[in-house]
């Protein structure tokens, strides 16, 4: 961007001098600050030894030069029309004017109502989701009433069940033990009446043996 | 004496190298009056691109917007913010006039700086930001006048006059002068800003043509950019003011 406004500030003296500034200006002394641009094809070479120490000197000589501008020299800038008041300016009021009603028809109205009617959706939008929110609790609700009631409902079969099969299993029990009873009872009865039995004929056996014995033990006479 | 008529020499050396053309306009001439065809043409391109861009990017609006409809979303929450802090609830009717007030100067000011307009020669005078002519802004200063104007007589009739002896009947000179400073001081305000600005680049550029000159650039950004505010915003605060009720 620099090049670009030296280069076209360079180019600028080979337009014609029209304004009264430049006419009355003569013809450059220095013209070395000129080399120091880049892209100059132009220019004289002149004096391109100089250029870096011309513009030190420069810059000085335009502080001093400032300092001691002559008063003729104000005047003639002052020539120069800074405030020069003419049709431009009712003209760049109409456009302004023109731009107004332009952009408030492509980009303020549009946009700003879009906006504002986005707005007001995800609003009505939120306020919905509360709504929501609510509804969900109630269900969230429900439904753990409804665990609560399946639960106790389990519960409840589970302790039924439960006493059922422990009565049965009693039931069992019960009968098994009887059966086991009668059995014992029975085979005690059938011991009891073997040990009779055996007794029995131990009591014959023992009177045999003890005539055996008194026969042996008293010879006959 | 001699060192005078050098260093006179000197400076119209530097006039001359620098292509510091102030105050040098392009006329053209309209039914026997003149304008300035530079600041034409470049508040012309200035409209275009505020017009092409506003067109472009908002043409169809999407509920979640992309860049550009974002870009100037976010534009319009700030006119519509400072529009509401300056003039208050009623701030609706005004957005177009800041917001246009506020894009024009600041794309202006930025076209100026950033634009290559010295590409593009003219047979007298050069394209520059149209801010840096007095016409423009002090056409926009007038056109702020009659907005507040407009905004106090339309909102409180013939009673918006009544302000001018409000504190006490003494001050009305003061307020009378107020009506004059208030265009003056914002047209004045804004043209020596960009044409100062300006103008200290292109010295700078002919002084030292590398590296130097950028940072006084970003600054001329900066106060472009700060400018197009206060222009907006003193021009919001003006309404707001014609506008709030008396206690």
């Amino acid at each position: 961007m620099a090049n670009m406004i030296v280069a076209s500030s360079n180019a600028k003296p080979l337009t014609p001098p029209t304004t009264t500034f430049q006419q009355h200006s003569p013809k450059p002394r220095l013209q070395i600050p000129q080399l120091s641009f880049p892209n100059k094809i132009t220019q004289k070479l002149s004096s391109v030894a100089t250029a870096a120490t011309t513009l030190k000197s420069l810059s000085l000589l335009a502080v001093s030069s400032l300092t001691f501008a002559p008063p003729s020299l104000a005047a003639e800038i002052e020539k120069a029309a800074l405030f020069d008041f003419d049709l431009t300016l009712p003209i760049i009021a109409a456009e302004f004017l023109l731009l107004m009603f332009a952009l408030d028809k492509v980009y303020f109205s549009p946009l700003g109502n879009f906006m504002d009617q986005r707005d007001a959706e995800i609003k009505e939008k939120l306020n919905s989701v509360k709504d929501t929110s609510s509804e969900v609790k109630q269900l969230e609700d429900q439904a753990a009433a409804i665990m609560r009631a399946a639960r106790a409902e389990i519960s409840a079969a589970l302790t039924q069940m439960k006493k059922e099969t422990q009565v049965e299993v009693e039931k069992i029990l019960a009968e098994g033990r009887k059966k086991v009873e009668a059995e014992l009872q029975e085979a005690l009865a059938d011991v009891e009446k073997q040990k009779e039995a055996t007794i029995k004929a131990l009591d014959s056996q023992i009177a045999a043996l003890s005539q055996d014995i008194v026969k042996k033990v008293l010879p006959v006479k | 004496m001699n060192v005078i008529s050098c260093s006179s020499n000197t400076l119209k050396v530097l006039y001359d190298i620098s292509g510091v053309e102030v105050g040098q306009h392009f006329y053209w001439q309209i039914g026997g009056l003149q304008v300035h065809a530079q600041v034409l043409i470049t508040s012309w391109v200035v409209i275009a691109i505020l017009l092409g861009s506003a067109l472009i990017a908002v043409r169809n609006p999407q509920t979640i917007p992309t860049a550009g409809q974002n870009f100037f979303e976010y534009v319009l929450e700030f006119i519509r913010d400072v529009s509401k802090t300056q003039i208050g609830e009623e701030y609706g009717p005004w957005v177009p006039f800041i917001g246009t007030m506020f894009l024009f100067i600041f794309v202006s000011n930025w076209s100026g700086a950033l634009l290559p307009w010295k590409i593009i020669q003219l047979p007298h005078g050069e394209l520059a930001a149209p801010t840096n002519d007095i016409n423009t802004t002090v056409a926009l200063a007038l056109l702020t006048s009659v907005a507040y104007f407009y905004a106090g007589l339309s909102k409180k009739g013939l009673g918006y006059f009544s302000k001018y002896i409000q504190p006490t009947p003494i001050l009305l000179p003061i307020n009378i002068l107020e009506d004059f400073t208030k265009p003056l001081s914002l047209s004045f305000r804004l043209f020596g800003n960009i044409l100062a600005d300006e103008l200290v680049v292109v010295v700078l550029v002919s002084l030292v043509p590398l590296v130097v000159p950028i940072p006084v650039m970003f600054l001329g950004l900066f106060t472009s950019g700060i400018q197009a505010l206060i222009f907006a915003t003193l021009a919001a605060a003006y309404i707001g003011e014609s506008m709030e009720g008396h206690h």
